[in-house]
């Protein structure tokens, strides 16, 4: 693998940003997982160490939670890689001139609020909307299908929001790839496919990399798409940490539910993180 | 083993022919030089042949078979990229055994094969490193076994010691000429560098800019026997003089404009000479004897001043400005010590050059 130049700067140059991450995430997190575990006396005082909170959440409803938030993430990862690793592979290959055109049209949408792009979905997929419309009038349906509040709705938003962040990485990775050595493949008898099994996928394994946790991470613990196209129907850890940090007196409980998401969203990323990892190490074999 | 045959092969690029209907032989065994400016198209007709690139029009046979619509990897054509493109994710071994591990062979074979080749290439010591952990010549040479481990018919060859240092080079092309003849594998090499084509080929055919070939032929009726300018000034060094031919009824001379008939040899008569015809002669610098002393036994005799002097260790290169004004290359080769006779800046001397040595070119 390519080796990493020395950086010749002064360590000064990352001090403002780890003033902010000390500040802004350290200092919070250190902050989460004290409340979650400190016993407060009535009148505020300092009462002793407590995992009894945790307790609370040993039960199968919680159990469901985080299994249900560990399926959207994976599924939305799985998801945006395969309509993304195409899509990144087309852009930097066959995009040619219209290529800066089509990176502007995949990022254009982060130019707009949020809350914008859910009304848009709303309006796709209503009972009178976009979809339901069409499917009406071509006859393919004769009553409208109940898109919202649904696992698909929710899904569709997911990976309309974080395909780019799946893309990017991808796309960075495949436009420094040197075309030749699909050509030297394919010159040394391989098809198209072994081409890319090969040669072409194990190259692009950290881009592949980066974008998966760039998207794993947030949509494990995602609440506002599951809020807004999902009714009520599911809760997700991030449903449920903001239900409780907002409610009344329930902010340890929150807390405390915090530190296990954040547990096992750590475990499952680094066996993601080794599995990885093992792929992108070349084999060393020569047994034949 | 197949010769390579090419019908009237045409690439367009962007509307314009890059290679503008060639037609060539490439003997089967031998090794074969392709050689061009930058951006003749050379590359180009590589590719071509590799099935790299689709031909506009024309055919490519290898033998008595059409490869032309023949997909790349079903070619028996394997190809050393100019910059070896060895695929950075495999160590040596795999690199090379790339091609036999599709091909499904028995693993035991995969292993004996790639081992009896890194041995031939001096290679046992890296089985287990990646390309980025070898020097260039290293590259190169995996390069070089990865394409050939699989027996091909035919090995092109894309300016392959193009990224070398001086001195390995010439080390390399020996090593090249040695491994085609132990090999009997057909060798295309395509270059710009006309020392190297002329130190490896049995053939050799000279591309021009206008994507067509200009000369083929052995390395030394190239270069003894240009049959155009563009070919004499590619492929070595010379002086062009133009003149008028005359007297092509008797003894043939050329006329040059302020400085006098010489003698011109016309037994391979072309087509286009004709008495009082406007043509040019070539002569190699290395074919001028100049002195200060009178000599005989010489058909042509010129004066010239001594412009400059050049030293280039074997030999000496002197520049001379003729009574006209034209300039003329002389080089002589430093067999001595001390030269008897010592030529310096600003003298006057004489030049001599037998007739056969003007090589008559058409203007």
């Amino acid at each position: 693998m390519r080796k990493e130049k020395s950086s010749e700067l002064p360590f000064a140059i990352g001090i403002p940003a780890l003033l902010w991450q000390v500040l802004f995430f350290y200092l919070p997190l250190l902050f989460i997982v004290g409340t979650s575990v400190i016993l407060l006396a009535e009148d505020g005082s300092f009462a002793g160490l407590s995992f009894k909170s945790f307790g609370n959440f040993l039960t199968p409803v919680y159990a469901r939670v985080i299994f249900f938030s560990l399926l959207l993430g994976i599924s939305n990862t799985v998801i945006c890689l395969v309509i993304g690793y195409p899509l990144a592979y087309f852009l930097a290959f066959t995009g040619k001139k219209f290529k800066n055109f089509l990176l502007f049209l995949l990022i254009v949408p982060f130019w707009t609020n949020f809350l914008l792009h859910v009304y848009a979905w709303f309006f796709v997929l209503e009972r009178e909307g976009v979809v339901n419309t069409l499917l009406m009038r071509l006859g393919v349906i004769h009553e409208p299908i109940h898109f919202l509040n649904s696992v698909f709705s929710i899904m569709i938003m997911m990976v309309y929001y974080y395909l780019p962040f799946m893309v990017l990485p991808i796309y960075s990775s495949l436009e420094r790839f040197d075309r030749r050595l699909i050509e030297a493949s394919l010159d040394l008898g391989a098809t198209s496919l072994e081409t890319f099994r090969k040669i072409v996928l194990p190259l692009t394994l950290r881009g592949i990399s980066a974008g998966f946790f760039l998207v794993y991470i947030p949509s494990f613990a995602e609440f506002a798409i599951p809020e807004l196209m999902g009714g009520d129907k599911l809760m997700f850890v991030g449903n449920a940490i903001s239900h409780y940090i907002l409610g009344e007196g329930t902010g340890s409980l929150g807390a405390s539910f915090t530190v296990i998401s954040c547990t096992v969203l750590l475990l499952t990323a680094g066996g993601f993180y080794l599995l990885l990892n093992r792929l992108l190490t070349p084999k060393q074999r020569c047994d034949g | 083993m197949r010769s390579i045959t090419l019908k009237r092969v045409k690439k367009l690029i962007n509307g314009s022919p890059i290679i503008d209907d060639i037609s060539l032989v490439i003997p089967a065994g031998k090794f074969f030089a392709l050689l061009g400016p930058s951006g003749c198209g050379k590359t180009t007709l590589l590719r071509l042949i590799a099935g790299l690139e689709k031909l506009d029009s024309g055919q490519i046979f290898m033998g008595d078979e059409d490869i032309s619509d023949c997909p790349i990897n079903e070619r028996p054509i394997n190809i050393v990229f100019q910059n070896y493109a060895l695929f950075p994710h495999l160590n040596v071994f795999e690199n090379i055994a790339y091609s036999l591990r599709l091909k499904k062979m028995p693993k035991i074979l995969i292993q004996q094969k790639v081992l009896k080749i890194l041995e031939a290439f001096n290679l046992e010591g890296h089985i287990y490193k990646l390309p980025s952990q070898l020097s260039g010549g290293q590259q190169q040479r995996v390069a070089l076994a990865r394409a050939i481990v699989g027996e091909p018919d035919l090995l092109l060859l894309d300016e392959p010691l193009a990224a070398l240092d001086f001195k390995l080079r010439e080390k390399v092309l020996l090593e090249l000429i040695e491994l085609q003849e132990k090999l009997k594998i057909t060798f295309v090499y395509v270059t710009h560098d006309q020392f190297e084509a002329l130190t490896v080929a049995d053939q050799m055919a000279i591309m021009n800019h206008d994507g067509t070939i200009e000369q083929i032929g052995r390395p030394k009726e190239i270069y003894e026997f240009p049959i155009s300018s563009f070919v004499a000034k590619f492929v070595g060094t010379t002086n062009i003089l133009p003149g008028t031919l005359r007297n092509l009824e008797g003894e043939p001379e050329i006329e040059i404009t302020d400085l006098g008939k010489f003698k011109v040899d016309i037994s391979q008569k072309k087509s286009w000479m004709s008495e009082g015809c406007e043509m040019m002669i070539s002569i190699r610098p290395e074919k001028i004897l100049i002195t200060k002393k009178v000599a005989h036994n010489f058909s042509n005799h010129l004066t010239g001043h001594v412009h400059s002097i050049v030293y280039h260790g074997r030999s000496t290169q002197y520049n001379l400005i003729l009574k006209n004004g034209m300039r003329l290359q002389v080089f002589e080769q430093n067999e001595e010590h001390f030269p008897q006779e010592v030529i310096d800046y600003d003298n006057e001397v004489h030049l001599y050059w037998q007739k056969e040595n003007a090589v008559l070119l058409e203007r």
